[in-house]
């Protein structure tokens, strides 16, 4: 950018005094960015959560006429009391690339022409009906997101699930948070965190499994160094695959071979009950133990099915399945140190200690990610160090609305807003609610969503309606569903704000209002619900996503159950939602009290939050009297699972002798199709590249630089070496950030994911490198 | 706040006396209404850093260090300055790294330049906020605009002490950014000796004039 010359203080033309003035400093106050004419200059203040992760960081957009100018750390946001990171610092340029979508799009003849939104909407409508009329309802699908807004995913789920009666609903949080949903379900029958973001100021020590919070959770993170700052006897674990920044400004960094995280944690327990850590009035009153299937394959195939078959085992059974796992033979299958894992156990096992473990990607993109997310919680319950200050298994999102939209609203496809499809009762309170009748909600599941790409390859799915994702950049092993996308007699809609390689595949574009530009709520980590206005207004034809969705439904011949009006539909459907919840275990803010608060955790009970579930202290849907009452399960008792080590879907061997792990960079989320657009951003992280280990580097001839082809089973990818770099993998591994469609590291990725949750493993494959 | 500024051919002029002995027209109040900034509650910090600081410190001068350069490194009045000089690409961002010229400030031969002081040095991520460039091209263009950067010398009266025209959320150490020879040279105070700022420097927080309500 250029710089803006300027005269001195330009709206003051009328003093010839300070005109005078310009002329005397003709250096002073020149702005780098373009000035916003015809408006007073005065800025006001409105509070939205950020848009980007799922720490949910409340900002304050200042807006000047009918533009966000301006952001600031909203004060009044516990989650990060008025410090951002740099991509929320900037998120309101993310509005403004010169490329938004202003109208809509569709392809004829090859080519795509633009048509005025309704006419689009009229086009989708009918497309939706001949499909359902030629190859039945299961043959379209809405694919949506953790960055769905609550109404979003809300008003989808209705018209697909209630409405046209199928259960093809899915959304990208099923690549980021299934594993911790089937982790929180089979450990404690409930989903979501028991804590809160004040755990951070309590605990004394944090492990940071396979989590890169100073780049991924920067404010969290922020709030750790901080406390330790301040409390001086605070201890950071970094427990990961790679060294990060994260990994620099822990205490201590713990190296684990992938996969192995599993054999760690049960050496973690093996210890804790060797050295009779174990809490047992907790265990005994608030426990019990279980066994799973083991050898549960790792989903490469269509049509892949898998049920687990959980059986109770006694204490003792569970220590003699641990006997697999001493520190020793975990040193010999992981990488880590016996001396390690024993000072591990030891800061878990120190009742004087209270211990946070925080993770993400790491865990759940994991082909065993329920079970390691079981494992995780296993060392919190054999210590009885959970849903107290401080004490907190701590499963944190990637999206701003993972928990709102995909995990609360239930925007997969075996899940109600209230339940799952499978039980008469959840289909009877939401057809109550919908006003459909029951027959309408079909009891049986459909597609997860690599299975829901796959069906729309073989032809099973042929309408396929996305919105606010890219997954022709995200899906794992990408060729192969982007050319199911291409095939003939397959029609795509998709719902975006800017250009990317996903409507560079689609039938018809919807623009769409972005964030600020129409009202609606997110869910972050922390079950904490926040909303937002609209701000500004959006450009061109851009409409809201709910709003789409209202429209094609009444096109659908749906009015009754879509009757809102465009002043008052956010609201209408936030109460309308509010009834699948009205219980004291997972109860919602009213819309007024939402609107005034910088965000409101659930369950909200008589006025107050709840910030630590399971705990009867501050959770009154506990027994009272119970102390702890995990609620979730019949007997209000918490599972601790005996899960095994099983080895990678894909390990390196002799051919392709390297791992690739990817993730991301503290300047870009997710593909990238925001933050690239936002100058800072882009000008720091202008594309991707690979990190690679200098001793691999200089084997492979290959310097800081230099081009370097990354090759496995399914693609290949050509890209610069990063020796030394931000992160550094260990010997064996490369590291790839995935935001950069120009690298589209997914075309090496492979489609296996863990058989409980169906989500992928982003984090491991095997690949051979060449010097390009 | 001071009266007097210094440019950067180093010419130093009558300020206050010269433009700015005019009514206050609001052109950007940056500061919010009914939102807590800090200053009442961090106000410490101002006192701490004044024991800290040499005098000596305070009152060096340079003058290099503009509102140009200064602006030229934001998107928005506010906005975290982005890193403008070379870093290892393997570099953390820790503070102990950052701190050690962007603590106390003083001259570095390799940047040639007197390092500009943080006004929050508690918070250690700096690169959670700040990061460097490796470009100058965008990925597409924007269409990003913003408001006119605040007004020098809002005095009441010719002479009087301005009010703080920003917000003071992580700016609340005045001592950080307006003494010293790192600090720009058009905000820079002369009076650095003196401690206690808001002694004659208050924050503007509205541009409404007091009305009676009955």
């Amino acid at each position: 950018m250029k710089l803006n010359r300027r005269s001195f203080i330009k709206s003051a033309a009328a003093g010839s005094a300070i005109a005078a003035a310009g002329s005397i400093f003709p250096g002073i106050s020149f702005a780098n960015w373009k000035e916003q004419t015809g408006s007073a200059g005065q800025i006001t203040w409105k509070k939205a959560p950020c848009r980007f992760c799922g720490t949910g960081c409340g900002v304050l957009v200042g807006v000047s006429g009918d533009r966000a100018v301006a952001v600031k750390g909203d004060p009044n946001c516990s989650v990060n009391k008025g410090l951002c990171c740099v991509k929320g610092f900037h998120v309101v340029q993310a509005l403004y690339g010169k490329d938004r979508l202003r109208t809509a799009k569709v392809r004829r003849g090859g080519k795509m022409v633009e048509v005025p939104v309704s006419e689009a909407l009229d086009i989708i409508a009918a497309k939706m009906k001949q499909t359902i009329k030629e190859t039945g309802k299961d043959s379209v699908a809405m694919y949506g997101s953790g960055q769905w807004t609550i109404p979003d995913g809300y008003v989808a789920s209705k018209l697909f699930k209630g409405c046209i009666g199928t259960n093809n609903v899915e959304a990208n949080a099923r690549l980021c948070m299934a594993s911790a949903v089937t982790g929180f379900l089979t450990s404690f029958g409930t989903d979501e965190p028991m804590g809160c973001y004040e755990d951070i100021e309590h605990a004394d020590v944090f492990v940071t499994w396979g989590n890169n919070m100073a780049e991924m959770h920067p404010v969290l993170f922020s709030r750790m160094l901080a406390s330790r700052k301040r409390r001086g006897n605070v201890e950071i674990i970094d427990l990961a695959t790679r060294s990060t920044r994260s990994s620099q400004a822990s205490d201590k960094s713990i190296l684990f071979k992938p996969n192995t995280d599993l054999a760690v944690a049960n050496a973690i327990c093996y210890e804790i009950i060797r050295n009779d850590w174990v809490n047992w009035d907790f265990v005994k009153k608030h426990t019990t133990f279980h066994k799973g299937k083991t050898n549960i394959g790792y989903g490469t195939e269509d049509h892949f099915k898998f049920k687990d078959a959980p059986e109770d085992i006694s204490f003792e059974e569970y220590k003699e399945f641990l006997s697999d796992y001493t520190p020793k033979k975990v040193e010999k299958i992981s990488g880590v140190s016996a001396r390690d894992i024993k000072y591990l156990a030891s800061l878990y096992g120190d009742p004087s200690k209270k211990c946070t473990s925080f993770w993400c990607m790491g865990m759940n993109q994991h082909v065993r990610g329920t079970w390691i997310n079981n494992l995780v919680y296993n060392i919190h319950l054999l210590t009885g160090k959970i849903s107290t200050p401080g004490n907190s298994p701590f499963s944190l999102t990637g999206q701003p609305s993972a928990c709102g939209t995909v995990r609360e609203v239930g925007t997969l496809t075996h899940k109600l807003p209230h339940g799952v499809v499978m039980k008469e009762a959840h289909r009877k309170m939401a057809a109550e609610i919908w006003d459909v009748p029951l027959t309408n909600i079909d009891p049986k599941p459909t597609y997860h969503t690599v299975e829901m790409f796959r069906a729309l390859d073989r032809g099973d799915i042929r309408f396929i309606w996305i919105q606010v994702t890219n997954p022709m950049i995200t899906m794992p092993n990408l060729t192969r569903y982007r050319n199911g996308a291409l095939k003939d007699d397959r029609f795509i809609v998709v719902s975006d704000v800017y250009p990317t390689p996903t409507t560079d595949v689609a039938d018809v574009v919807l623009p769409a209002a972005m964030w600020v530009e129409q009202e609606g709520m997110y869910g972050n980590s922390e079950r904490r619900t926040q909303h937002f206005d609209r701000i500004v207004p959006g450009p061109g034809e851009t409409m809201s996503d709910t709003w789409q969705i209202i429209e094609v439904a009444r096109r659908l011949g749906y009015e009754k159950q879509f009757p809102w009006g465009e002043d008052e539909y956010i609201g209408k459907i936030w109460e309308e939602y509010r009834r699948f919840h009205d219980s004291p275990k997972h109860n919602m803010a009213p819309y007024d009290v939402l609107k005034k608060r910088s965000g409101v955790q659930w369950p909200f009970v008589d006025g107050k939050e709840t910030r630590w579930r399971f705990n009867s202290k501050y959770d009154p849907a506990c027994k009272p009297g119970s102390e702890f009452d995990f609620y979730g399960k019949k007997d209000g008792k918490a599972w601790i699972w005996a899960r095994p080590y099983e080895p990678a879907a894909e390990s390196p061997d002799d051919e392709y002798d390297f791992w690739l792990n990817t993730g991301r960079v503290i300047e870009h989320w997710h593909t990238g199709t925001m933050t690239r657009r936002v100058p800072v951003l882009h000008r720091a992280v202008p594309e991707s590249y690979v990190e690679i280990h200098p001793e691999d580097a200089m084997n492979l001839g290959v310097t800081n630089g230099e081009m370097v082809k990354i090759i496995s089973r399914r693609g290949e990818v050509t890209m610069k070496a990063s020796i030394d770099g931000r992160g550094k993998p260990p010997r064996g591994m490369v590291f790839v950030p995935f935001f950069d469609e120009s690298y589209k590291i997914n075309e090496v990725t492979l489609d296996a994911f863990c058989p409980i949750s169906k989500q992928p493993d982003y984090k491991k494959c095997a690949v051979r490198l060449e010097k390009a | 706040m001071n009266k007097r500024a210094k440019i950067t051919t180093g010419v130093v002029i009558g300020f206050a006396a010269v433009c700015f002995s005019w009514t206050v027209v609001s052109m950007s109040a940056q500061a919010a209404p009914g939102v807590q900034e800090g200053f009442d509650w961090s106000g410490e910090k101002i006192y701490n850093r004044y024991n800290d600081t040499p005098l000596q410190a305070m009152t060096g001068t340079d003058g290099r260090r503009t509102l140009n350069t200064f602006y030229e490194r934001r998107q928005y009045p506010g906005s975290p300055p982005i890193v403008p000089h070379k870093v290892a690409e393997a570099f953390s961002g820790d503070t102990a790294k950052c701190i050690s010229c962007h603590g106390r400030g003083g001259y570095d031969a390799e940047q040639d330049a007197y390092a500009p002081v943080t006004p929050h040095p508690e918070n250690e991520n700096c690169f959670q906020c700040h990061v460097p460039i490796t470009t100058e091209n965008l990925f597409v263009e924007s269409d990003w605009e913003s408001v006119s950067p605040s007004r020098l010398g809002r005095s009441m009266m010719g002479g009087s002490p301005p009010p703080v025209p920003h917000s003071l959320q992580l700016r609340e150490d005045c001592i950080a950014c307006h003494t010293g020879p790192g600090a720009v040279a058009e905000i820079r105070v002369e009076h650095g000796s003196r401690g206690n700022c808001r002694q004659c420097h208050v924050p503007q927080v509205t541009t409404t004039t007091f009305e009676r309500n009955n």
